[in-house]
């Protein structure tokens, strides 16, 4: 083995480089908040690549997409990096919303920065879900509900949960399980949306523990708890299930790619939500997010890809022309079954999130 | 560090004398303060010695300890991020984990499981790293031993999927059986104890191998005639001399698969299923959850980095106080 010979300029190499470690964080902040440069946090497949190409090529700003899968995941990083985020735009769905403000996580919208603004669908420009205080928080992007789908060649078709808690389907059943208590609380009969709670706790943690109970009843028709939509629809695919809780964009997507599948909204009713991008408070490239949302609004044709890739209906307008009949098909539903989505409201959700949190840790450790 | 006079000579000579540099760094080098510093430098074994460690140092309390440490800060708070005028500080967090039976029993069911994995990979494992070691030609060994680890060039994701892909419904294994007529209905094979106990034990079996291959290796073969010599059976020949002097690739092995095996969480959560959730997917939920649970998440991780290296410590006490010694 040679023997290390110490000179000057290897010592100062060593300090260099030493230096060098040592500056790492503050050389890596600034390049996030570069001009040129937009972060997103984002769901996969809700940004079209095709769009994000075009976007970088028009103006010379690098689009960066961090994805999510969970809300609460989201929510609690940006809460973590407090008044220095490192993302600029957030997906956060409508009735989430409230917790994120509260926080003082979010910038309200100014939409005169957006030109395209009057090119979203009528009905959700401006939607109550995204306004608080007469003022506008995001960008309506994607609209879906929780969904009964099912594999139309080993089951019969349902018009009920009931489904999911059928004998003949052990282990072939799989459900979010968070999102599963609210339903069941739904097929109950009890409110799982909690609106009608506020202020009465026994009665909505009696309600909770009712559909929690039954959930871990009925535990042996679980195949999987599973969290994203990837996940369910592999396990679609790899026939390791057949009948499931899935949002409906997971799910219109197997259908658009050929599967026996089904989504259905069964007589109990289910629950609805708006995905939105939303600007964050301090982000470090407001600007660039701006110019993001307003490129992302000018043409039907990026929404289109949007639902092409997610399989959740778009709320950009003209969306509808640009579809073919297949994708349209997936994607609707009728209209008798599309009047039982109650959209998730953005009340009393410090209740119903410790609620659901603790029943859902239960519901998997029980 | 030993310092030769021909090196503190050349270290003394001005930095002047060196070659001359353009620009900003000529000014630099022709400066006093440069030569004054790098004088100090080059002249004192101690500050050397401060500087060369200083880089290691920093990097084990930034990267190692800080991240613990932080979590251990977070454990102790009521709220994070701290709520305007700063922390409160509670023992709440942990208390919750013991007034809660709900999170014991994952708690329990993680120990239980490392314990079995650990045990298992170990009886899986040591045969294959005998043969590599003792029954594989020397000249042979590096490649008998690149091909074992050739799947763990692929990333933990990959492998993790590539055992869905097998123990699917519609798997390899499945399907094979099927083609063959030996079932008519799949059988379950994934979401269970069984798949992940066979992820993680094909995901983290790398641990164990190397170090038992490298205490296998060195057992030196005439003790193990001379055993025979002796009149020792096969087994008694395992028993008495190879197990004994593998006993140190057994315990580095065991220690490793054990606290991989504790702590995994992407395996469990791709591989398990609805009655195999472990603590480490509960922590996780705290962390991911609606509502704001760091502190939470962050004391059920401390107790359980606790209770993992106690464990070890005291299985590395109690099997490994008695190693023997070769020489």
């Amino acid at each position: 083995m040679r023997d290390f010979t110490q000179t000057r300029r290897s010592t100062l190499k060593m300090l260099a480089a030493g230096t060098g470690i040592l500056a790492a964080p503050s050389i890596i902040r600034p390049a996030m908040a570069q001009s040129k440069v937009v972060n997103i946090t984002t769901y996969d497949k809700f940004v079209p690549q095709s769009f994000i190409d075009q976007f970088q090529k028009d103006t010379g700003i690098e689009v960066r997409i961090r994805l999510t899968d969970d809300q609460g995941k989201q929510y609690n990083l940006l809460a973590a990096e407090g008044n220095a985020p490192s993302t600029d735009i957030v997906t956060v769905t409508g009735h989430r919303l409230s917790q994120f403000i509260t926080s003082n996580l979010l910038a309200p919208l100014d939409t005169g920065r957006i030109g395209n603004w009057n090119k979203l669908a009528p009905a959700y420009a401006g939607a109550p879900q995204l306004s608080i205080d007469g003022k506008t928080y995001g960008v309506p992007l994607l609209a879906g509900f929780e969904g009964l789908v099912r594999n139309t060649e080993y089951t019969k078709a349902s018009d009920s949960w009931d489904i999911m808690f059928d004998e003949q389907y052990k282990e072939l059943t799989s459900y979010i399980v968070s999102d599963f208590l609210s339903i069941t609380m739904k097929y109950q009969g009890t409110d799982g949306d909690y609106v009608t709670y506020e202020g009465k706790d026994a009665e909505a943690l009696a309600a909770t523990n009712k559909a929690r109970d039954y959930l871990i009843k009925n535990k042996p028709q679980v195949r999987k708890y599973y969290d994203a939509g990837s996940e369910v629809q592999q396990m679609f695919v790899n026939e390791d299930i057949y009948v499931a809780q899935a949002w409906s964009g997971p799910a219109a997507k197997l259908i658009m790619d050929g599967h026996p599948i089904e989504l259905s909204i069964p007589k109990e009713g289910t629950y609805g939500f708006l995905y939105s991008f939303n600007v964050v408070n301090n982000a470090p490239n407001a600007d660039a997010a701006y110019k993001f949302l307003d490129a992302m609004l000018s043409s039907p044709e990026i929404g289109a890809a949007m639902s092409r890739q997610s399989g959740f209906a778009s709320a950009f307008a003209g969306v509808d022309t640009v579809l073919n009949d297949k994708e349209r098909a997936a994607m609707t539903l009728p209209d008798e079954q599309l009047q039982r989505i109650q959209f998730f409201s953005s009340k009393n959700r410090k209740m119903k999130n410790d609620m659901i949190d603790k029943a859902s840790a239960e519901v998997k450790a029980g | 560090m030993m310092v030769d006079s021909s090196m503190t000579e050349t270290a003394k000579v001005s930095p002047r004398a060196g070659p001359s540099y353009a620009g900003w760094i000529g000014k630099l080098v022709a400066s006093p303060l440069y030569a004054a510093t790098i004088g100090l430098i080059a002249n004192s074994h101690k500050t050397r010695l401060v500087l060369l460690l200083a880089i290691p140092l920093v990097w084990i309390v930034t990267l190692h300890i800080g991240p613990i440490y932080q979590m251990a800060r977070i454990s102790i708070m009521d709220n994070y991020p701290p709520a305007p005028g700063g922390p409160v500080y509670t023992l709440d967090n942990y208390r919750l984990f013991f007034q809660e039976p709900l999170y014991f029993m994952p708690f329990l069911r993680s120990i239980i499981f490392a314990v079995c994995v650990t045990a298992t990979t170990l009886i899986v494992v040591y045969p294959v790293a005998y043969y590599v070691a003792k029954v594989v030609k020397p000249e042979n060994r590096t490649r008998a031993l690149l091909l074992l680890l050739t799947p763990f060039w692929a990333g933990e994701l990959i492998r993790t999927f590539s055992v869905i892909m097998f123990l699917a419904n519609r798997g390899a294994v499945n399907v094979f059986l099927r083609e063959i007529g030996l079932i008519d209905r799949p059988i379950i094979l994934l979401y269970n104890y069984f798949s992940l106990s066979f992820g993680v034990i094909y995901l983290i079996s790398l641990f164990m191998l190397l170090p038992l291959y490298s205490a296998i290796e060195k057992i030196p073969s005439s003790l193990v005639d001379a055993a025979a010599d002796l009149g020792a059976g096969p087994w008694q020949r395992f028993r008495r001399v190879i197990l004994p002097l593998s006993k140190d690739g057994i315990i580095s092995g065991c220690s490793l698969v054990y606290l991989t095996s504790i702590g995994v969480f992407a395996a469990p959560l791709l591989l398990g299923g609805p009655n195999s959730t472990i603590f480490p997917e509960i922590i996780a939920s705290l962390f991911h959850g609606s509502s704001d649970k760091w502190p939470e998440g962050a004391a059920f991780s401390i107790l359980m980095l606790a209770v993992s290296l106690s464990t070890v410590g005291l299985f590395m006490r109690v099997v490994g106080g008695r190693t023997v010694k070769l020489m």
